[in-house]
């Protein structure tokens, strides 16, 4: 066996996935553009969860500022498309944005990444959040940057498809994208690397783990997913201000979205996000005012009642009834 | 360069430094003795202001005096939330934890003044402040100085306590060592709940001052935990003087910056100072940091 760390991946876990996403492919076919609107949802910033997770999930590395990243991402790509002009067809101005932002988006992750990995626990946490507020108030004040009046981005189509399902399938791919590079992490030596970092960065460190090394891939690899994201989701807005792109909130989502569901894992994130956007969209459609309110006492309660999420709940579950026939671990 | 703004600028810059010390030094202490950072600490500074604005529309009280009062409210509020949330949190060493507990009581704290008080921008107006003086063409603001005189004497207090008194003594010394503390006698678990609510009541008495000197709404939270940070990670954790040098030189930073920079600067240069700090001496300029803190 290549990696005796991990199980292979099972027949029925593939199968499953398999025709969860033929599923979710067809969907736009049968579905409300209002449900699909918040599967939309779901699957991007699902997407961005599980991509905040490269590292967050690892390691105790918990960025509170990955939305700088999203508002990189759509600020570059919408700058340069603007720069680009109308004489060029939108979808290849997507293109061309996408991998500018891309470029962009790498270029300064490795340029913060050397300073600010060297904070540890609450002080990295802190260190991106000032980082995502300086990135915000630059794009604020500066006005090359536009940031304060707005940015109007080409909009996209394809024809014969409605403009929600094409950002759905985008969002979608998204999602896909970003779970299969976040099994496929997890299973490389670079992910080994990365629990051993998480449970004791300075052990791991004279065992010989490259965590310097390791932490800027992940923190890269996040950024630059995190980047593509901001670039979709700014085309599905259309319009873009500093307000919309550079939010604590979008920073913040990504931890709950975590938390809810099972931090370090890949169905975790995603639950996390169907369930609160199912809960805030839906449930509390008509009760905007205690949005917040909500989010906070969902947030305390699953961090003091289930603190390894939802998915830790039921694996604890499983684990104490099967416990008597395995006897050890792994 | 003009001698009379250079004046005017780091006069400016002291008062503003002063709020910024008092509304940081209960951030500090915290996270000096429980290690853990409060993210609804500028909710606790408004609140203060809220608490003040209740009691001056409702009771007609003048803001200045309900410096103790809002310190009592908020201390109160400190209590509870320590002993029904987060102390056990604490007790696990769980610094995530006690950062999402903070920020979703942070969150819940917020949507409540919205929605019982509003959204809306308001002042605190005190008529007993000093009056405003002019020397030469340098402006001395009357409410400011005011501010700022309040801030150094419950700074002051709170020095004095942490330094003279017993409970002063058992405060530090949970903080140097928890263990060897609590085998001398010193109930730990109790510290840390005072020390969260006397932390809590002076962000509420400095969110009375920053009423007064300042327009304040529900949504400034944030720049008030910032700010906290920030002045802590410059002065140095645990201990009021670093509370004051931090504080001090950040209001010279944000003053300085907007006037002879930019008015749109002093948010940037708050945090790549704080950036670079954070690299280069996470301890502060004092370096005084009660426990290894990278």
């Amino acid at each position: 066996m290549k990696n005796p760390f991990h199980r292979p991946l099972s027949a029925f876990w593939l199968a499953s996935s398999a025709i969860a996403l033929i599923v979710a492919v067809i969907l736009p076919a049968v579905l409300l553009p209002f449900h699909l609107r918040v599967l939309q949802q779901i699957f991007l910033f699902g997407g961005m969860a599980i991509a905040w997770g490269f590292l967050g999930g690892f390691t105790t590395y918990w960025s509170f500022g990955h939305t700088a990243f999203i508002g990189l991402g759509a600020f570059s790509s919408a700058l340069f498309e603007q720069w680009l002009g109308p004489a060029i067809a939108p979808e290849l101005r997507l293109a061309c944005g996408l991998l500018i932002a891309v470029v962009i988006t790498f270029a300064v992750a490795i340029l913060i990444a050397l300073p600010i990995l060297k904070l540890r626990g609450v002080y990295f946490a802190i260190g991106m959040l000032a980082f995502a507020e300086i990135l915000g108030e630059a794009s604020r004040n500066f006005d090359i940057f536009q940031g304060a009046i707005g940015v109007s981005l080409p909009a996209v189509s394809l024809p014969g498809v409605s403009s929600v399902s094409l950002f759905y399938w985008l969002f979608l791919m998204l999602f896909v994208v970003n779970s299969l590079i976040f099994i496929a992490l997890r299973r490389s030596r670079i992910g080994m690397g990365l629990i051993c970092i998480g449970q004791d960065e300075d052990t791991a460190n004279m065992l010989g783990v490259p965590a310097e090394r390791h932490k800027r891939i992940a923190f890269v690899l996040s950024a630059c997913m995190i980047s593509i994201g901001g670039v979709l989701y700014a085309h599905s807005l259309g319009f873009i201000t500093t307000g919309s792109v550079f939010r604590v909130e979008h920073s913040l989502d990504m931890i709950v979205f975590n938390m809810l569901g099972g931090i370090g894992t890949v169905i975790g994130p995603a639950l996390g996000t169907a369930i609160m956007v199912f809960v805030t969209q839906i449930v509390l459609g008509r009760l905007l005012d205690y949005h917040l309110m909500l989010t906070g006492v969902i947030l305390i309660a699953i961090v003091s009642l289930a603190p390894a999420g939802l998915i830790g709940l039921v694996e604890s579950r499983y684990r104490r009834r099967r416990s008597t026939q395995i006897g050890t671990a792994l | 360069m003009n001698g009379a703004l250079l004046v005017q600028t780091a006069i400016d810059g002291l008062i503003l430094g002063g709020i910024f010390s008092i509304s940081a030094v209960g951030f500090s202490l915290v996270f000096g003795v429980l290690g853990i950072v409060n993210l609804a600490h500028g909710m606790f500074v408004l609140l203060g202001a809220y608490a003040a604005l209740v009691l001056k529309h409702q009771f007609g009280i003048d803001p200045f005096f309900s410096l103790l009062p809002s310190f009592i409210v908020l201390f109160l509020i400190g209590l509870l939330l320590e002993t029904s949330l987060l102390s056990g949190a604490v007790r696990r060493g769980s610094l995530m934890t006690t950062l999402l507990i903070t920020f979703g009581a942070s969150l819940i704290l917020k949507d409540l003044v919205v929605l019982l008080i509003g959204p809306d921008i308001h002042t605190l107006d005190s008529t007993w402040t000093l009056p405003t003086v002019h020397v030469g063409s340098v402006v001395i603001d009357g409410n400011r100085a005011t501010g700022l005189i309040a801030s150094l004497v419950l700074l002051a207090v709170l020095s004095i306590v942490l330094a003279k008194f017993k409970i002063g003594r058992a405060i530090r010394a949970t903080a140097q060592e928890t263990f060897a503390a609590s085998l001398c006698g010193v109930d730990s678990r109790r510290i840390y709940a005072l020390t969260f609510a006397v932390s809590a009541g002076f962000a509420g008495a400095s969110g009375v001052i920053v009423g007064i000197i300042n327009p304040f709404s529900p949504t400034d939270d944030a720049f008030w935990t910032l700010n906290a940070f920030v002045t802590v990670v410059l002065g140095g954790i645990g201990n009021p003087l670093g509370s004051l040098v931090g504080g001090l030189l950040l209001g010279q930073i944000s003053t300085f910056s907007s006037q002879y920079v930019g008015s749109v600067f002093p948010n940037i240069f708050m945090f790549c100072a704080l950036l670079l700090m954070l690299i280069w001496r996470p301890h502060g300029l004092l370096g005084s940091s009660f426990r290894g803190s990278v």
